[in-house]
This record gives structure tokens, C-alpha cells and sequence, in this order.
């Protein structure tokens, strides 16, 4: 596949759907731990929301629907923050019905930044922010084969990266010991992202 | 819990019914939770939004109006408006020269408002930009005078701005003059008992019988002190004396003044504070221009009330007097 378009994004948010919604009591019980524990439906019912939208044709607005689809049933601070990524992308490709495969590694990294900016995060914080800037680096420059694969073991390789590391950014901060034992729950919901967006590479 | 009310999960769509209903001159809801004016957008003026969560009334559903707001979004109590809804307000408030967002330092209100300017952006061409108010004075230093909240100040932030759209100035003067209205602004609250939000069903904060709580925000964010409490000028005088030492008042500077209820508190014990506050303003020698008491920005049915004090210059205090009006506002 060297193009996606909106109809191939529509698919792969119908399998983000449902293998978040396989992973919701997972990842409730990790947020659980610590923050108010609604992770799991956040991103279920927000990526249940984007699969079930009207697409249009420009690959930018389709992303834009999916950031608003996303916001509409998520508001919470992860929710915004996975529709502030889908604008991100959408500003980086509207106006084009197809996008080359060797475009995502950009988008990617230009909604890692956006993320940044508007939950006004940093790097090395443990935070989602940290599995999405680790993918977009194992990303960079490969061959749309290997895209998927370097996507999903960045997500892993992320979650061992951390742990024993307390999490220095939302909530969870407060609790600086026992999140240093825990898998931060954003990371995890990353994972189970990718991991259900390119089975084949699971 | 002890309310009136029908079910709280229909609280805020209820109010906002009856609120248009009351005031449909100045007051439209073209959809859900989006105030708006009844005629829409002025052609060729500037259009000012405003949102936030439910439970301040007349913030900031009120200030939709001539010389105000033009329209504004409105989420659960105390809780963010969604970005979508965000969005379609500027929509409404678009007259074709694009839209000032000005509202409140709030983490979830800044994320869902910038979201809802990119998707205006992208969607409609509509130009924005944004004036965030943050006047609370004791919510961090004045090195860090950017993360403070917004709170009361607001009020001249939504009337300045408003008078100035008016003009048909353009949106980069427009954003000039609400940020300069916005950086005059400083405000203090003091609190004797805390709120409901309908949904939680119980109080979001306990407060001794004889005890008042000096700086607390208006969604019941901890102040500086909880002690006894003390006679209203020994109140006052800390509040102003608090305001002075963040912007200083000399002889001949001129200022407005706003005495506010945050809900449950008298007017009369609002004027026993503004009698108070006229004094100390006297012995500077700074003049009081339009002084306002009255119940202008709310926390639910909170006893307690702030003090806000806007510097004027010749330029604020111009647009300050402008006429305007809203339902609980009416200006020249």
C-alpha cells in the first residue's frame, strides 16, 4: 500500500474501534490506578465515534472529522489531545483525495508537536507524548513495508523504556513513587492503538 | 441538597430555555448551548465570543448584546464547553471580519477554544484570535501573572472590547484594545460558604459557621487564608490592599471599580463594601469612574464577593462608557 486515502482511513479506524474497545476495562483499571480511572472510554468511545463518521473525500477533512467526532464524545484532556493529533494531520493534508505513504512520518511528527503545544507537555514526562515522538522517529524515513511494524515496536519499546520512571506530567505526577511502578496508561492506550490499527503487525 | 429543579441532569438546558425566553430581545439559541444574538452576526463588524461552564450567571451567557458579546458557548456547570460547540458559536459571531475568542484562564476552556479556532479555520476561513482574562490575583505571583485565573474582570473585558468591534476597528485592533482592558484588570474574592453543583448534589467545599476563606476562586479553588470572620472593612481593606500591591493607584489616576456578589450575598452588604472601597480610593486620590455593585459574575448560590478594579486611560474609559446592553447591563 503506498497510498492511503479516505475510505483506507475509515477501515483502519473501524479496527482502532474495536480493539479499543476490547482494551477499555484494561486500560480503565490502569488509569484507575492513577487518575479517575475513564481512560478506556475515553478512547473507545471516541475512536467508536471517528470510525462512524461521514468521511469526505479530502484525506485533511477526513482527519478533521475524526478530530471532531473525537472531541464530541471525549472531552477529556486524552481526548482532546487525540483530536488536537487528528487536526494536526488534517492541516498537513487537506486539499488531496490520496496521500503517499512516505507523507505520515511527518504528520505524525507535526501532531506530536501540536500535542506538546496544546496539552503544553514535555518530553521524558512518561506521557503519551513520549510513545508518539519515539514512533515518529522509528518511522522517519522507512519503507512503507516497514512503517507499520517500527510503529508498533516504538509503542512497545516506549512502555520498557519507562518503567521504573515516575510520571512527571498530569494527575498522575502527584504520585510520583507509585506511578514510578506503574505503566503510565496514556502509553499504554498508544499502544493498543497502533497494535489494533496494523494487525499484521501485532 | 436544597434546589429548585427538575432533573439535575437538564439544569443547564432548562435554564437556558427559560433564559431565552425571558430576554428574547438580546438572547437566542440557534443551537444547543450556543447563546447568539436573535438577529446574528453584525456584516463587516468584528465578532466577540465568550464561553465557559454553567453556573455564573450572568457570566457569560449574559453578555450577549449590543456593545457586548456576540455570542458564546456554554458547557455543563463548571465544566468546559466541547470544541464543536466552541466552533459553532464563533460561527454564529462571524460577520465576515473575523472573531475574538476572550474568556477565562482555564486549562480545558484554552485547549477546546484553540481546537475550535483551528476548525473554523480550516472549515470556514473565519479569521480568530484570542484574549484570555486572568485578573485573579491571588491565583499565582506576578511573575507568573499569565497563569492566573480569569474571573470578574471579564466584565470590562466584554464591555471594552464589545464597544470597540463597534466602531468596526479590525480584528487586530479589536484584540489590542481587549488585551490592554484585559492586562488593567485585577480582581480578589472572599468566600463565607461554598455552592452545589446540581449534579454532585453536595458542596464542593466546607467552611466553618463563623469562618470566611480570603481569595478563593470562583469554583471553589482554595484562597490564601481561612480564618474567623472579620468586620467588612478589615475585608475590604486587605482585598485593596492586595490589588494595590500587584498594580499601584496614584493621584489622579482614574479606575472603575466592580463590588460583586458571587451569588448569595446582599446587595446591602455589597454596598457596605463599596462604601469602603470609595474611601480608600479617596485618600489616593484616585478618581472612581461607572463604580458597578451588583451580582455581575456568579459561583451558583456561594455567599461571598469580589472586588475588581480596572486603570483606565482615556481609550478604556471611552469604550468603558459606550453604549450598550444586555439584560443585566445597560450602558448610556
Amino acid at each position: 500500500m503506498a497510498t492511503i486515502d479516505s475510505a483506507t482511513l475509515k477501515t483502519t479506524l473501524q479496527r482502532v474501534a474495536e480493539g479499543t474497545a476490547a482494551a477499555a476495562a484494561e486500560l480503565n483499571a490502569a488509569d484507575g490506578q492513577l487518575g479517575d480511572g475513564d481512560l478506556g472510554i475515553t478512547v473507545s468511545k471516541g475512536f467508536a465515534e471517528a470510525a462512524a463518521a461521514d468521511l469526505p473525500a479530502d484525506v485533511g477533512l477526513a482527519f478533521l472529522e475524526c478530530a471532531k467526532a473525537f472531541q464530541r464524545v471525549s472531552s477529556s484532556s486524552y481526548g482532546t489531545l487525540v483530536a488536537t493529533g487528528f487536526m494536526a494531520a488534517a492541516k498537513g493534508s487537506k486539499g488531496s483525495e490520496t496521500l503517499d505513504v512516505s507523507a505520515i512520518p511527518a504528520l505524525v511528527a507535526a501532531a506530536r508537536d501540536a500535542m506538546m503545544a496544546r496539552g503544553k507537555g514535555e518530553l521524558g514526562a512518561k506521557s503519551v507524548l513520549d510513545s508518539l515522538d519515539a514512533c515518529a522517529q522509528a518511522i522517519d524515513g522507512a519503507s512503507a513495508d516497514d512503517m507499520a511494524g517500527k510503529a508498533v515496536q516504538a509503542a512497545r519499546d516506549t512502555l520498557t523504556a519507562f518503567k521504573g520512571r515516575p510520571c512527571k506530567l498530569g494527575r498522575a505526577r502527584m504520585f510520583a513513587e507509585k506511578s514510578a511502578q506503574l505503566d503510565d496508561p496514556g502509553q499504554i492506550a498508544f499502544l493498543r492503538i497502533v497494535e489494533a490499527a496494523f494487525p499484521q503487525s501485532a | 441538597m436544597k434546589k429548585i429543579l427538575n432533573d439535575p441532569a437538564d439544569y443547564v438546558d432548562e435554564m437556558l430555555e427559560g433564559f431565552t425566553a425571558a430576554h428574547p430581545e438580546f438572547y437566542a439559541q440557534p443551537e444547543r448551548r450556543v447563546i447568539a444574538r436573535p438577529q446574528g452576526a453584525t456584516k463587516g463588524k468584528v465578532g466577540i465570543v465568550t464561553g465557559g461552564g454553567s453556573g455564573h450567571l450572568p457570566v457569560f451567557t449574559g453578555y450577549v448584546g449590543p456593545g457586548f458579546l456576540d455570542a458564546c458557548a456554554i458547557g455543563d456547570v463548571f465544566a468546559s464547553p466541547s470544541a464543536e460547540q466552541m466552533a459553532s458559536a464563533i460561527r454564529h459571531a462571524d460577520g465576515g471580519a473575523g472573531v475574538l475568542r476572550l474568556y477565562g484562564n482555564y486549562g480545558g476552556d484554552v485547549m477546546n477554544f484553540d481546537m475550535a479556532g483551528e476548525m473554523v479555520e480550516m472549515e470556514n476561513d473565519i479569521a480568530t484570535s484570542t484574549v484570555l482574562l486572568a485578573d485573579d490575583i491571588v491565583s499565582a505571583p506576578k511573575e507568573e501573572a499569565a497563569k492566573r485565573r480569569g474571573v470578574a474582570g471579564m466584565i470590562y473585558a466584554f464591555k471594552i472590547a464589545g464597544a470597540c468591534a463597534d466602531t468596526k476597528a479590525d480584528l487586530a485592533e479589536v484584540t489590542r484594545v481587549s488585551q490592554k482592558a484585559a492586562d488593567a484588570c485585577r480582581s480578589i474574592g472572599m468566600a463565607l460558604t461554598p455552592c452545589i453543583v446540581p449534579q454532585a448534589g453536595k458542596a464542593n467545599f466546607e467552611l466553618g459557621e463563623n469562618e470566611m476563606e480570603m481569595g478563593m476562586g470562583i469554583h471553589g479553588e482554595p484562597g490564601i487564608w481561612r480564618d474567623a470572620l472579620r468586620p467588612a472593612d478589615q475585608i475590604v481593606d486587605e482585598m485593596i490592599d492586595r490589588i494595590l500591591a500587584d498594580h499601584s493607584f496614584a493621584e489622579g489616576d482614574r479606575l472603575s471599580v466592580l463590588v460583586n456578589s458571587l451569588g448569595a450575598t446582599p446587595l446591602e452588604e455589597l454596598y457596605i463594601m463599596y462604601r469602603r472601597v470609595r474611601q480608600r480610593f479617596a485618600d489616593i486620590g484616585a478618581e472612581i469612574v461607572m463604580p458597578l455593585v451588583g451580582r455581575y459574575a456568579t459561583s451558583m448560590e456561594m455567599t461571598g464577593a469580589t472586588i475588581t478594579t480596572i486603570a483606565l486611560d482615556d481609550e478604556l474609559e471611552r469604550y468603558l462608557k459606550a453604549p450598550a446592553a444586555c439584560a443585566y447591563w445597560r450602558v448610556g
